[in-house]
């Protein structure tokens, strides 16, 4: 019964955390533009905030830089269970136009990646849908298969 | 070196900031003395890896440097191309550009205030501001056919061209986000909560600001009355561009200077619209071995593109100088002394509006 509800919470809020880890700010202020009343994420129950312990989903934007390597996987351990990664640019797909400079593309390298979001940078729509679609998926059924 | 009781870090990961930066508060009680910043968190090496290559692949990567003010990038990368190789555009292509760049400009000011009331936690106006930047941005898709990473000068002219429709489409949005904005400038101007958050936090003197240096719009604020637009020859020609700035040099007249920059934007992109000549939008042009040093207005402040290239048109040195450096070093010596409170500290880095995107390339 605690199990159904939990399951049923979970898929309708969550928070979620954005991680800069070396973008060109360009998915960033796409992900704000989230936030605008025109795209209105807090509608479907997603909060967006800084902080990793208490964030369920997070975005990852930006190449990985030196600095990074180390601290993503940290910021990652952060988290609690269950969570999910979104990687959003082509940046943190493949490194785009910084794979040649002080980077180590692509995220999934250093933290498992649940959804990938290309675009140089993606539409708000297309963060969105990626946000929206991992939900059920991640928290569907957590606490059954051993979670939590 | 004096005692202090508490050094409190923010960051690299802290809700008041955008992007991820380190700074460490020293504080006396609840009064902050000093500050620490650590960078280096978003260095990507861009001026590495555009060396010894095209430069039809180092203006991609030079509008990637930042994606809030991508364009100031492109254009101030491309004019330093032109100087070098003495090419001249078109009439048409010099109205298109300042487009560009005044909506690009628009929205990044739009951005910055935002960015300042969302620190403040003063979330209903951040999401009033929030609703007119997609606005803009939407004006800059009809433009440039994007809506963050412009692409759109080249040597020569710009890349596309646009229609009476979409110029006509573009005033349409003016005139629907002019009023609101009014509204808003003048609910920043007069709002007690506003005044009590801002008045009197972060003071920096016109002196101080002049040594510091400081640059752009937190310059301005302070009273010094310089604009890089005053020395460009289109804005000087086309546009009969005068500075704007405010004499009390704290946070609140950091954010006023902005919106009466938004307002002045408003009229250049009205008279630009409206002014629109015909013709070729793109010459056909060649880039030659040389080097050159140009300077052009950012939204944040001076921007500066040192260029060297051989003769096959390739980029053989490249040094970009942006205005977060300068106006970091003023945040950290003049304006953190009058910080009263440690909350205020959030305040005033945000009142620089700062790109550490841009600082670190």
């Amino acid at each position: 019964m605690i199990g159904k509800l939990k399951n049923l919470v979970r898929r309708k809020s969550f928070h979620v955390c954005l991680l800069n880890v070396g973008s060109c700010n360009g998915c960033d202020i796409e992900v704000l533009a989230c936030l605008a009343p025109r795209y209105d994420i807090e509608q479907y129950g997603i909060y967006v905030h800084n902080n990793p312990r208490e964030a369920d989903v997070i975005l990852v934007t930006g190449a990985v830089t030196d600095q990074w390597v180390e601290k993503i996987k940290e910021i990652y351990a952060k988290v609690p269970e269950p969570k999910a990664v979104i990687a959003i640019g082509s940046c943190a797909l493949s490194g785009h136009m910084f794979a040649e400079g002080c980077t180590h593309p692509p995220v999934s390298r250093h933290i498992p990646v649940a959804v990938e979001v290309p675009g140089c940078p993606p539409r708000p729509q297309e963060i969105l849908d990626a946000i929206l679609s991992v939900a059920p998926v991640v928290f569907k059924d957590y606490d059954e298969k051993g979670g939590g | 070196m004096k005692a202090y009781d508490l050094s409190i870090p923010l960051g690299p990961m802290h809700p008041a900031f955008k992007e991820p930066l380190r700074v460490k508060l020293k504080t006396e009680g609840e009064v902050v003395v000093g500050a620490e910043v650590d960078l280096g968190y978003v260095h990507r090496g861009i001026e590495k890896i555009m060396r010894r290559r095209p430069w039809q692949k180092a203006v991609f990567l030079a509008e990637r440097v930042c994606g809030i003010c991508s364009n100031s990038h492109n254009l101030t990368f491309i004019e330093t191309l032109e100087k070098i190789s003495d090419v001249e555009i078109p009439e048409r292509a010099k109205y298109l550009r300042l487009l560009a760049q005044e909506l690009n400009r628009l929205h990044s000011h739009i951005l910055a205030n935002l960015a300042l009331f969302l620190a403040i936690e003063h979330e209903t106006l951040a999401m009033m501001l929030l609703n007119v930047r997609e606005r803009v941005l939407d004006c800059q898709e009809l433009l440039c056919g994007n809506r963050v990473i412009l692409s759109y000068n080249v040597v020569g002219g710009v890349r596309f061209d646009t229609t009476p429709s979409i110029l006509k489409e573009i005033l349409a949005v003016i005139d629907e986000i002019e009023p609101k904005l009014r509204r808003y400038a003048e609910m920043f101007e007069h709002g007690p909560l506003l005044r009590m958050r801002t008045e009197g936090i972060g003071y920096m003197s016109k002196r101080e600001a002049e040594l510091a240096p400081a640059v752009g719009p937190i310059a301005r604020g302070s009273g010094v009355r310089f604009d890089w637009r005053m020395k460009h020859p289109d804005y000087v020609d086309i546009l009969d561009f005068k500075p704007v700035w405010r004499e009390e040099g704290d946070a609140r007249a950091r954010y006023m200077v902005r919106f009466d920059e938004i307002f002045e934007c408003i009229k250049m992109i009205r008279y630009l619209c409206e002014n629109m000549p015909k013709g070729e939008i793109r010459r056909r042009a060649e880039v030659k071995s040389g080097e050159a040093v140009h300077t052009q207005e950012a939204p944040r402040g001076d921007l500066t593109y040192f260029v060297r290239t051989d003769s096959f048109g390739r980029i053989e040195d490249i040094t970009i100088r942006t205005p977060t450096i300068p106006n970091l070093g003023a945040f950290v010596k003049y304006m953190l002394r009058n910080s009263p409170t440690i909350a205020d500290a959030v305040v005033i880095y945000a009142s620089i509006d700062p790109c550490i995107a841009c600082l670190e390339r």
